[in-house]
């Protein structure tokens, strides 16, 4: 029975990682940029495999409206060669980090012409089935307003201060109640406390016993005042 | 009773209005197709297709109409809530404030938006308001309504 058990288990261990081993690689969607801003563009990717000292990175660009694509960047045998002849010429710059699986480059003063697509692909030695991932990259001269960021301000703001609001309004509703308490009790003495120099203050002109008295005064006022009908 | 009722139903009949105003994209009506707040409706041949509003709108002033409809919707719940907590706390004789507060405020939002619409957007178009445009302004009256109504009210003995 054991026996059984563990050639299965030897058996699908063998079987799965054939399956999971393709590497995966991470861009992001799409970025957005000013002109003659710097923009850094991430790619990772995750592998089964440790880390190996042969990993290399590549990433290529094809312009918006172009056919094919060329390559601007290439990280193998430990050192990154970057595009010393094509757009990109001291523009392009390594800020990745292989030994944690990060081929990130920095584009410098981007301009107009720089609208594309990038794309990254790694390899991880003997793990290199994987499908590169793209970024597109649109460079605006006034970053646009997202979908949604003002709505989603307007109702904060407000739903905040509503908050806000109601807090404050117990709060004072709170302390005021607290105060007339404190005063009436002191007056009576009912606690001794001993500080009767310090409540020379005005005292108000309702001097009743408790709060819940303060209540019931008002509300007998109220009742006195016509009321709705039915109708 | 019968009153209290017939306010209840008034409340919420209003919070649906919102709700379809603000959920509805049918501000606006051609023969072919049904736009705002949120997206386009467009009818080619015999199928309707969704697309998202940009670039020929005016960006800031949708999203501040979005922002309107949607804080009329819940201040209108939370209206809902407070008037019918109010009634089982409030002491004999006192006015629903809150509850009233709260309607007004939900009044105000959607008259900013229903006007900033009606000013901002579709000047030129051929096309006509929608009905979700006209439920938002029947219910800025509607809640207009009833915050001055719970403003006035005064509870009774229960």
């Amino acid at each position: 029975m054991l026996t059984i058990l563990a050639l299965a288990s030897v058996i699908l261990l063998g079987i799965v990682p054939q399956q999971s081993e393709a590497i995966v690689i991470y861009t992001g969607w799409e970025r957005h940029a000013l002109v003659g801003s710097d923009i850094r563009l991430s790619c990772s990717f995750f592998s089964w495999r440790w880390t190996s000292d042969d990993v290399t990175f590549s990433w290529s660009y094809r312009a918006d409206g172009a056919r094919d694509s060329i390559s601007v960047f290439h990280y193998a045998g430990g050192s990154p060669y970057v595009d010393n002849k094509g757009p990109f010429r001291d523009r392009l710059e390594f800020v990745g980090n292989p030994g944690r699986r990060d081929g990130s480059i920095l584009l410098k003063n981007l301009d107009y012409g720089d609208n594309g697509t990038f794309t990254c692909d790694a390899k991880n030695p003997p793990d290199i089935v994987g499908r590169a991932s793209s970024v597109r990259l649109l460079v605006f001269e006034k970053v646009p307003i997202q979908a949604g960021v003002i709505t989603g301000a307007i109702i904060g703001a407000v739903l905040g201060l509503l908050v806000l609001v109601v807090v404050i309004y117990y709060l004072m509703r709170f302390l005021v109640a607290r105060r007339v308490f404190n005063l009436s009790v002191s007056k009576h003495g009912k606690k001794g406390k001993g500080k009767e120099g310090s409540q020379q203050r005005q005292v108000p002109v309702l001097s009743i016993g408790d709060p819940s008295k303060l209540k019931a005064a008002a509300s007998e006022k109220k009742k006195q005042e016509s009321r709705k009908d039915k109708k | 009773m019968l009153v209290l009722a017939g306010i209840v139903v008034l409340h919420i009949t209003a919070i649906i209005l919102l709700l379809v105003a603000t959920i509805d994209n049918a501000w606006w009506l051609t023969d072919s197709v049904a736009t705002d707040v949120w997206g386009r409706w467009e009818l080619s041949g015999s199928a309707w297709h969704y697309t998202n509003l940009k670039g020929d709108y005016a960006e800031e002033y949708l999203q501040v109409v979005q922002a309107g409809a949607v804080l009329a919707c819940i201040f209108s719940i939370l209206g809902l809530f407070v008037f019918v907590a109010q009634l089982f706390t409030l002491t004999k004789g006192q006015r629903f404030t809150f509850s009233g507060a709260l309607m007004l405020i939900s009044c105000l939002c959607v008259m900013i938006a229903a006007s900033i619409y009606t000013d901002i957007f579709h000047k030129q178009d051929q096309g006509w308001f929608g009905h979700s445009f006209i439920l938002a302004w029947i219910s800025f009256v509607l809640t207009f309504i009833l915050g001055v109504i719970y403003v006035v009210l005064r509870k009774k003995s229960e």
